[in-house]
Parts: C-alpha cells; structure tokens; sequence
C-alpha cells in the first residue's frame, strides 16, 4: 500500500499553507499566510479563490465541523484559529462569521468536538479553553506552563489532550478530574491526533520522531528518528492507517505504527494533513505555498489463492496464486473499500456495491449504496455487513438486502471490525454508551436476541469494558459462541444464543492480545503473551475444563516479537502480524478441523478411527468433549479411555447405565458440567428427589433447601445431610435458612435412608420391570468417584470421619 | 613706381595684374593658413569619429565583460549548491532506501514463515505417504 502523490505545478498559494480541511468528498479549503482561503474541486482540478481574509490575519488551524453533527445543522462550518489570538467560525462560503477573542498570543490550535457541541482551543499563553459551538466561554480546561501546540478530543468528547512542552495531558472535562501526563518526547511536541475508532494517540515531535500510544500512556511504537521534525500526523477515519507529514516528507503507516510507504515530494515542510471522509485520500498543506494531495493505491487483500491489489483509482488486479491467471477488474467509479474472503470480493465504490466470485469475475452483481459513505465490510461464509452512513446493512451474496438491525442508542459512527461482528445468522456489536454490553441481532429477522426478552436490551452483560469481540464462524445458531477481549485482556467465551437460557460467559485465558475464529470450525487462535494459542475445541469449557488444555495448541513467541496480533486463520494456517508489520504464517495441526467435519455431521465413529490413526492426546481431547457435548456417550466413554480419564469413562459407564432416560440426559448435563440444565430436566419429569440429591452432592445447600421448601418434600433429608457436612468439618451452622428450617424437625437417619431407598424404587418403578434392576446399577455406580456424588450413608461414625475427608474436598 | 603709389594708397596689384587690397604675401598666407585650418578641422573630426567608435567597442566589451562575469558568479553559485543538492537528494533516497530495506525485510520474514511452513506440510504428507 502506498501514496500515489499528486502536486501541482505552480503553487496556488503566494505563501505557506498552514491548514486543509475536506469539505466532501472531492472539494478541500485551504489556507495559508496570503490571507486567502483557496478552494480546490478534485474532480475538475480548478482551484479557485473563496475569500480573502483580513491582512492581520495569519490562520494557524482549520477544522471542519463533523459531518455527523453538521447534518442536523445544514452547512458545513469552519473552525479558523489564527495568530492573532482570536478563533473565527467560517461559513462554506468563506464569509467570516465570528470572530472570538481567545487567546493571549496566538491561538495554535482548535478542534470541534466530534459530537459538533463544542469547540476547544490552545493557545501560546498555555490555556486550553473550551467554547460552546456558537463561541461562548464555557471554561478554562487547563494552565500549562508552555505553549499549547496541539489539541484534541477524545473519542467520547469527554477528555481533551493536549500538548505542553515535551509532555502530553489528558485532562477530562468533568470538574475535580484529574490530569493524567506524561513526558512523550525529548523535544517539542508539534502535532497530536487521536483516532476515535481505535482510540490510539499519536504524537509528533521536534525530536524528529513519532510516537503511538494507548490511552493510559504506553508507548506502542517509537519511530526511528527522521531528518526533519514532524510536523504533521492524521488518522484515517476507520483509524486503519495514518498519515506522517515532515519536511519533503509523506509517510503512510499502519496502526500499530509501522509504515507502509515513504514519499518524498518537494513540498517543503507539510504544516497540516487531512483525510477525506472516505479515508482514501489526504491532502497536505506545503511550505511551499502549495498543497498536495494524495490518494492510497496498491491495497493488496489475499484469500487463500487469491490476490486482490488496488492499482489505481478504478482499477483492481486480481491474481490467482495457484495457476497464475490475472484479472482485470475495471470500476466506473472510485474504489471506495474492499472485501475478499470466504469466496467473494465485495468492492465498494462511491455509489455501489460490487460483488464478485472467485468462481466467476466477469459478472460482478452490482447494486446501488443506501446512503453512500461506507466505513466497514464484514464478510461472513453466506452473507456480508455494511456500516454506511448511518445505519447496518447486512446483503446476502446474490445482492438482496437479508436485514437491517437497529437499536435504540446506535451510532455507527464509531464502529470498527473490533466491536461488531458477524457471522452467517448473528451479528453481535458492542454498545456505545455502556462499553460491558454485547447487542445480539438475528441477522433473518434483525430482531435484537436480548437476555431479558426487552426489546434493544443487551444478550450480554460483561463485567468490565470489552475491547475487542468475534463471533464463531460454523455450528448451528444456538451454538453461536463469542469471543470477547475485555479491558483486562483477559478472553472469554460466551454462549449467547442458548435456548431458553441467559448467556454463559467462561474465561479461557489471561493477557490476550488479539484473537481470530478459524473460518471453517469452531476453532479460536489468540495471541496470549505474545504467544500463539490455538483453541481447537474452545467449547470444551463448557464441558469439561479439564480438558481445555490439552485441546489446545501453544506455539512460543519468540518469532512474533513485541505485541504480534493475529490477522488471519483459514484453514490450518494462522497468519500473525509482528509489531514491524510482516506477516507471519504459523502453521497448526490440520486433523481438529477434520474432526469438527465429522462430528458436525455425527460420524462419530469415523472421527473415533481418526484419533486412533492419528494418536494425539490434542484429538482425543477435543473428540471428548465434543461427545461430551453431543451427548454421544460411547464416542466419549473410548475418547476419555485414550486420555486416561478413568473417572470420566466410569462417570460415563455410570451414566449408560441409568435405565431412566430423563435421569440419563440430566447425568450427561451433569457431567457437562451443566447444573442448571441437569436441575431443569429433572423438575420437568417430576424428578424432585433427584433434583435436590443433585445439589445435596454438589454441596449446593441453598438450592437443595429451597427446592425442599418449595416443594414440601424432604426437608428433614436435606437437613440431615447438611448437619453431617458440618459436622464432618466441625463447624456450626451459620446460614440462616438452615437454622430457621431445623428448628423442631428430628433428624432420623433411619427413617430417612427408608425414605431415600423408597424414592429410588420408585424411580425405578417409572421404568418398569423390562430393564436391569434399578439398585445394583446403582450402587455400581456411586462407587465412581468422579463428580461430588457419595453413596448415601447414615451419620459416620468417627472412624469414618478420615475416609470421607477426601470426598469432602472434591467440592 | 606705380606699385608704389598703389601700395601707399593701400592698394597692390598681384601677377596677373589684378587690384588686390591685401598685400599678396599676405593674401597668400592667409589663403594657406585657411586651407592648414581646413586640414585641421577634417583631422579632428576623423580622430573624434575614430575615439567614439573606440569608446563604443570598449562599451559592448565591458558589457559583455560584465555578463561573463555574472555568468561566472552564478556557476560557481550553482555548483556550489549542488553538492548541497546532492546531499539532499541523497539523503532522500537514502531514506527511500531505508523504507524498502524495511519492506524487504517484512517481505524476507513473511518468505521464512512460509518456506517452514512448506517445509512442515512437506513432511506432513510424508508423514501420510509412509503410514499408507
């Protein structure tokens, strides 16, 4: 990827060019030290004059007003500081507002907020000062004893940063906040810019350097020295890319800092830079008096065996890899965005959407934009998602329109491929105004899939702020799982379309960087320590964690270096980025994927032939739990029996044993570790006792006591085994509900063990005379010492006190 | 005699016998002084055409003096400063140099990455071919 540079030939302005700003999309405003403002139309390449400005008037910065708050408002707006010491609100026209006096000395710079509600200002004297959008004082933010060079918002336009001498200060607008500074530079501080969508700061300095840092002041990438101060930098607006300005110098880099091209126009230093709103051109003002402009070309995509590269501005060079047959795909309009993945390359233009298959490039099928200013693709295997103006489109391949989700508090303004996510039913976004929440969307229907069943409502709540999400890619739609970074870095995992139930969240791992689902299995690749991690079956925690480390992969760091992110997993190749921007394929076992294949489509028994040719305790890990989770019991019985899990294969004999099909399906739930769903299916069968001898052995005394209450039925039961839990740790009773209860019921064990042996005929008695006889079933079974289930026996004596410790501890 | 008596009245007569006023020595000296003055004149105003067309070639010389001059000025200027050119221009493109050496080197990594992985799937249908 590179800038494409375009200067013209004479310069327009008679001095410096100190500011740009994008009016559309092909128009920009210029202005230098001549005191005029120059408009330039990019499509017919006249430049013309708009105003001319008074003669003491020297503009330092010039700020458009954010599209999203100016269409409320009609035309576009300009934000002018100059040296003088005043700010001026100018019309599209040119014509001078406002002018405002704001400054002792010259005001060096001044942003709108990105919500259009308000106005900060620089200035030499070291105040930073916030105004209402109309130009009213609202407050003195902040005094710094240096000349503040630089301002800007942050992405919520709650903090404004600012620059003071070699230090940068975040300072939020709430009052009594404190300041968060930190020195960034050995010199001067010239430029900031923090992106809104990816929240990321950089910072240019006198030291010749840019910086990259996070929002709690880390560094994440110190360039190497240049020969000319920066004195430029801007963000794209999808916060992909940014641009470096310097003298003769135009850089364009990465977001994690390291730089796809260098030019070096004669330009003269590069006073400022702006994007325009499609982040596919920039312009630059010059020390020369002129400005340059400077649109990206060569964006190069893979997928798999297919190349796709940007060649000019409506031009697309497509290349298969395996039998080196090019393509030529020629746009009437300018190439906007693109997509290539999962078999298709989705082309967006400034108008329409074009979508070819790799099956076939000539006839593209081709329909217009909604609204026009696209910001993002996602591409799922059956469907794809445009974040366009202001709104979510999600279009099948054939072109139609599958949905289009809604929710009260959107804003897609601020979406990047980080906090939205798709796959082929759901598509899961983070909230904006509270940062735990996932909005779940059905992608048919556009309906919201709420954990509360309130319309709008989040499916899922995290507790702290989720950074980065991904949904899993294969399985049916209630199998849908979520990964989630939140601000801990710390992953989870989060079912968040199981039937009838709210969103389970399980943690599978710590320090996280960056994850990515494999696209054809149910397979997660995470950068953990700047190690490389691949999940191969991240179900398994639902399962049995247990096995959650031997179902996965690790692959040491040492080639990533410093903050790797994972970029691609396609098949049995995981391509990692490393922090100096070279990619690095990391290849993993190519059999889960093949296993996945087989269970998907229930042929357990060649998936068992698979682990047994392959011999990899990795597979039968994952096929355990798999058949664990299908309920598949002899498939789990022989994958625990390769592992050495002889508690498991017991648990599981156990549970083929059991002649009564609900208890059978609550032990498989159980044994998945799944309490709730074993205590739903034994209350729907009437299967109280059971239900509240579940939790009476899983220690779970509140439930069991409640459930007895409720039901009327074996309190004294209850009662009796918790006294003889107490009584085996010495303790008193302390739960309140248990002292209220146990007063004036008598505890007889004997009459109790009656009650529990006539419970269990009874059971049996459901089932009738065909099968095995109920109790030898069960007593070989409750000898398997897995789960926290005993065999039910009178008080111990205290020989046998010693004997049971152990199980006791099993909790 | 009558020369004479002429000559008391003023009057003289020349050879051919005509009445002159003048004495003819002095009539003829005078006449040869008129035609020295006449000479005279006629030199001096060869020696003024002669200086002017002097002074004007020296004119166009110390013109064109001056512009060789000039010229020689602004050589040496530009010679001057191109070694200051060369040495940004070098420094441009050593710079250039620098953002491909980076490039090479992603591309370099990208290239071991994959000629392992190559080397691993190699082994892995080895691996398949052998247990056939």
């Amino acid at each position: 990827m590179r800038f494409k540079t375009s200067l013209p030939k004479e310069a327009k302005h008679r001095d410096f060019v100190t500011c740009v700003a994008w009016t559309s999309i092909d128009e920009v405003f210029s202005s230098g030290d001549d005191h005029q403002i120059l408009h330039w139309n990019l499509v017919t390449n006249e430049t013309k004059k708009l105003a001319d400005l008074p003669n003491d008037l020297y503009p330092t910065e010039l700020d458009v007003l954010p599209r999203a708050a100016s269409k409320k408002q009609g035309p576009d707006l300009f934000l002018l500081t100059s040296s003088e010491g005043k700010f001026y609100l100018v019309s599209s026209n040119g014509r001078i507002e406002k002018g405002v006096e704001a400054h002792k000395g010259a005001v060096l710079s001044g942003k709108w907020s990105l919500d259009g509600a308000g106005i900060v200002t620089g200035g030499e004297d070291g105040l930073v000062k916030i105004w209402s959008r109309s130009g009213m004082l609202r407050s003195t933010l902040a005094q710094s004893p240096n000349p503040v060079y630089c301002v800007c918002w942050s992405p919520e336009s709650d903090a404004v940063l600012y620059a003071s001498g070699q230090h940068i200060v975040l300072k939020p607008l709430a009052p009594n906040s404190k300041a968060m500074e930190w020195k960034a530079h050995d010199e001067l501080i010239l430029k900031l810019a923090w992106s809104a969508l990816n929240g990321l700061i950089l910072s240019g300095a006198e030291d010749c350097r840019y910086r990259l840092w996070d929002v709690y002041g880390r560094l994440l990438y110190n360039s190497p020295s240049h020969d000319y101060p920066i004195t430029s930098l801007a963000w794209s607006p999808d916060g992909e890319l940014f641009a470096v300005g310097s003298f003769n110098t135009l850089r364009l880099c990465d977001k994690s800092g390291w730089s796809y091209s260098l030019e070096k126009p004669p330009t003269g230093s590069i006073f400022s830079l702006a994007w325009s709103s499609d982040g596919t051109q920039v312009a630059g003002a010059c020390g020369h008096g002129n400005v340059i402009f400077a649109h990206i070309i060569e964006r190069r995509l893979e997928w798999k065996n297919y190349e796709a590269s940007v060649t000019s501005r409506k031009s697309i060079a497509l290349r298969n890899v395996t039998n080196e047959a090019w393509e030529k795909l020629d746009l009437p309009d300018r190439i906007v965005k693109l997509g290539l993945s999962y078999g298709h390359l989705v082309v967006v233009s400034t108008s329409h959407v074009y979508v070819y298959s790799t099956r076939n490039w000539n006839t593209p099928i081709i329909f217009d934009l909604k609204e026009g200013s696209v910001r993002l693709i996602q591409q799922a295997s059956k469907q794809f998602l445009l974040v366009e103006g202001s709104g979510i489109y999600i279009y099948g391949y054939d072109g139609k329109l599958v949905s289009s989700p809604k929710w009260p508090s959107m804003k897609v303004d601020l979406l990047n491929s980080q906090i939205i996510s798709l796959s082929n039913d759901t598509v899961a976004v983070r909230d904006r105004t509270d940062q735990r929440a996932v909005l779940v969307f059905d992608t048919a229907s556009g309906k919201s899939v709420t954990d509360t069943g309130k319309a709008g409502g989040p499916a899922y709540v995290h507790t702290s702020e989720v950074y980065e999400m991904s949904l899993d890619q294969t399985g049916p739609a209630t199998e849908r799982k979520l990964a989630l970074i939140d601000r801990n870095r710390e992953l989870y995992l989060v079912a968040i379309r199981r039937h009838g139930g709210s969103s389970v969240a399980m943690k599978l791992g710590v320090m996280v960087g960056s994850l990515y689902w494999n696209d054809g299995a149910s397979m997660l690749a995470a950068l953990q320590n700047s190690r490389l991690v691949v999940w191969f079956y991240p179900n398994v925690i639902f399962v049995d964690k247990e096995l959650l480390t031997l179902a996965t992969q690790e692959r040491e760091g040492g080639e990533f270096g410093k903050s790797p992110i994972v970029v691609n997993y396609l098949g049995d190749q995981v391509t990692v980025r490393r922090s100096d921007g070279s990619l690095v394929s990391v290849p993993t076992s190519p059999y889960p994927a093949v296993l996945h294949d087989y269970t998907m489509q229930h042929k357990w028994g060649d998936a068992v032939r698979l682990c047994r040719f392959i011999k990899e305790p990795l597979l039968w890990a994952c096929l355990a739990g798999m058949a664990t989770y299908a309920k598949e019991l002899n498939t789990a019985e022989i994958a625990y029996a390769a592992i050495d899990r002889a508690d498991k294969v017991l648990y599981v004999q156990y549970i083929k044993n059991i002649p009564v099909k609900e208890v059978r399906s609550a032990e498989m739930a159980l044994l998945a570790g799944k309490t709730q769903e074993a205590e739903n299916v034994l209350l729907q069968n009437g299967l109280l006792f059971r239900a509240i001898m579940m939790h009476i052995q899983l220690y779970n005394w509140d439930r069991a006591l409640e459930l007895a209450v409720k039901h009327k039925t074996h309190l004294d039961t209850v009662l009796a085994f918790r006294k003889r839990y107490l009584m085996r740790f010495d303790r008193e009773e302390t739960n309140k509900r248990f002292i209220q209860f146990g007063q004036g019921v008598q505890l007889d064990w004997q009459k109790i063990l009656q009650r529990v042996e006539t419970e269990y005929q009874r059971e049996s008695g459901r089932i009738g005379a065909a099968l095995p006889p109920k109790t030898s079933s069960r007593n070989t079974s409750k000898k398997a010492v897995n789960p926290p289930r005993k065999e039910v026996r009178p008080p111990p004596n205290d020989e046998e006190l010693g004997d049971d410790e152990e199980d006791g501890e099993v909790d | 005699m009558s020369d004479d008596t002429l000559a008391s009245a003023g009057l003289y007569t020349d050879e051919l016998n005509k009445i002159r006023v003048l004495e003819p020595t002095a009539a003829q000296q005078t006449t040869e002084l008129k035609e020295e003055c006449k000479e005279f004149m006629d030199n001096i105003v060869e020696f003024r055409t002669i200086a002017d067309k002097l002074i004007s070639t020296v004119d166009g010389l110390q013109a064109q003096v001056e512009q060789q001059k000039m010229k020689a000025i602004g050589a040496r200027n530009l010679l001057q400063s191109v070694t200051k050119q060369r040495e940004a221009q070098q420094q441009q493109l050593q710079a250039l140099i620098t953002e491909k050496k980076l490039e090479l080197e992603r591309l370099r990594l990208q290239y071991d990455s994959l000629l392992q992985t190559e080397a691993e799937q190699n082994e892995f249908i080895e691996q398949l071919l052998m247990q056939k």
